[in-house]
């Protein structure tokens, strides 16, 4: 990967690529690992981008199957897919922000599912719903109910957290 | 008041430390450790497996009235082990202090080597093998019958004219001979089909791997 990719077309989302790596990692070798292969796959990968889509869209869809595919691997379990549903347990994060409810707020993305992870992530983004579908591959209008689902679990989850 | 997700989301990213990019060589360090560890291990069983084996297959022939063939097969799989455990010691010599890109070409570099060792020995392992076998049932001893001698017997009752080279009728010595040469020939193609069958996923990384990091050099 030359150094000018990196820096033009990688450096500017590197932002994005960290927040999705952050969101399904729980160590930092791991998510040093998911962001230094999501930049690997961007790369590899250039020449597929058909400009059908913002360059950044495509990355964000890249960033987030690569994680998906990575955490799918780690998991070691030939029958595991990108699962809709809710893990049965979240790993303990041994790293920190300087920002507490930051870390708050990422314990409680770990929460959900995975795919509730990626719609939050980019919702967060301020994505457009169009957008959001695009990426995760889903109807525009599921998606307002599912971030206010999402936005609900995530306020439960963090009451009496942050005040 | 109690921020909303938003805000804290945003608030939050601000601080300075929170979207430094990780340094983007470690992966290769951790992918060219991981691949040669891989490798390693796999080497190492597969000679103990080899070693283990020889000892089964001596045993068994023993017991099953084809010690020949055992005998034979326990002295070409124990040559295989040592000249591969030889070779297995030299790749300890690889220098691991070297960047990853280096530990990478210099263990790609052994792993030719060993390969073409091992494409060489394969022309006589397997021909080894073959005559292994058929010179182990045809001087077996099955319930007092020995095989060879039955055949020979059966042959010259059945076939009165059948050609006979040292009392061996001539057309099975004749396709032994050819069989044994088309090994011989073909012995480095066979070693290769097998040694892709169990490293091959390795080696297309590896490959892969030094074809990316020589892209990076570029």
């Amino acid at each position: 990967m030359s150094i000018d990719f990196y820096t033009i077309s990688i450096l500017p989302h590197a932002g994005i690529i960290i927040k999705i790596c952050r969101a399904y990692t729980n160590s930092q070798e791991d998510f040093e690992d998911y962001y230094q292969e999501v930049c690997l796959q961007i790369w590899k990968s250039k020449d597929n981008f058909k400009e059908e889509s913002e360059w950044s869209t495509w990355v964000y869809r890249l960033s987030l199957n690569v994680c998906l595919t990575l955490l799918k691997k780690k998991k070691n379990d030939p029958q595991h897919f990108v699962s809709d549903t809710l893990p049965t347990e979240v790993t303990e994060d041994s790293r920190a922000f300087a920002d507490e409810p930051l870390n708050q707020l990422y314990d409680a993305i770990k929460h959900l599912s995975e795919v509730d992870r990626a719609v939050i992530l980019l919702y967060l983004e301020e994505k457009s719903y169009q957008e959001i579908a695009d990426i995760i591959g889903t109807n525009p209008n599921n998606i307002g109910v599912r971030i206010k689902r999402i936005k609900e679990r995530l306020k439960k989850l963090l009451d009496g957290k942050i005040n | 008041m109690e921020k909303s997700i938003e805000t804290i989301w945003k608030q939050g990213f601000l601080k300075s430390d929170a979207l430094v990019a990780p340094k983007l060589n470690d992966l290769y360090n951790q992918k060219s450790t991981h691949i040669i560890d891989k490798f390693n291990r796999m080497f190492r069983k597969n000679l103990i497996a080899i070693v283990i084996g020889s000892f089964f297959a001596l045993g068994f022939t023993y017991w099953y009235g084809i010690p020949y063939l055992g005998i034979c097969m326990f002295v070409i799989l124990n040559l295989l082990a040592i000249v591969n455990f030889k070779i297995w010691k030299s790749l300890r010599e690889i220098d691991k202090t070297v960047d990853s890109f280096h530990y990478l070409k210099s263990f790609d570099k052994w792993m030719k080597e060993q390969v073409s060792m091992n494409r060489k020995f394969a022309k006589f392992m397997y021909p080894a093998f073959f005559l292994s076998i058929i010179l182990g049932v045809w001087l077996g001893d099955f319930g007092g019958s020995i095989p060879g001698e039955d055949l020979v017997a059966k042959i010259v009752v059945n076939y009165p004219d059948t050609l006979l080279i040292f009392g061996l009728p001539m057309y099975g010595v004749f396709a032994i001979t050819i069989i044994t040469a088309l090994l011989v020939k073909f012995g480095d193609n066979i070693y290769d089909f097998d040694v892709r069958l169990v490293y091959g996923r390795i080696f297309n990384k590896l490959d892969k791997l030094i074809a990316d990091m020589e892209e990076i050099k570029a």
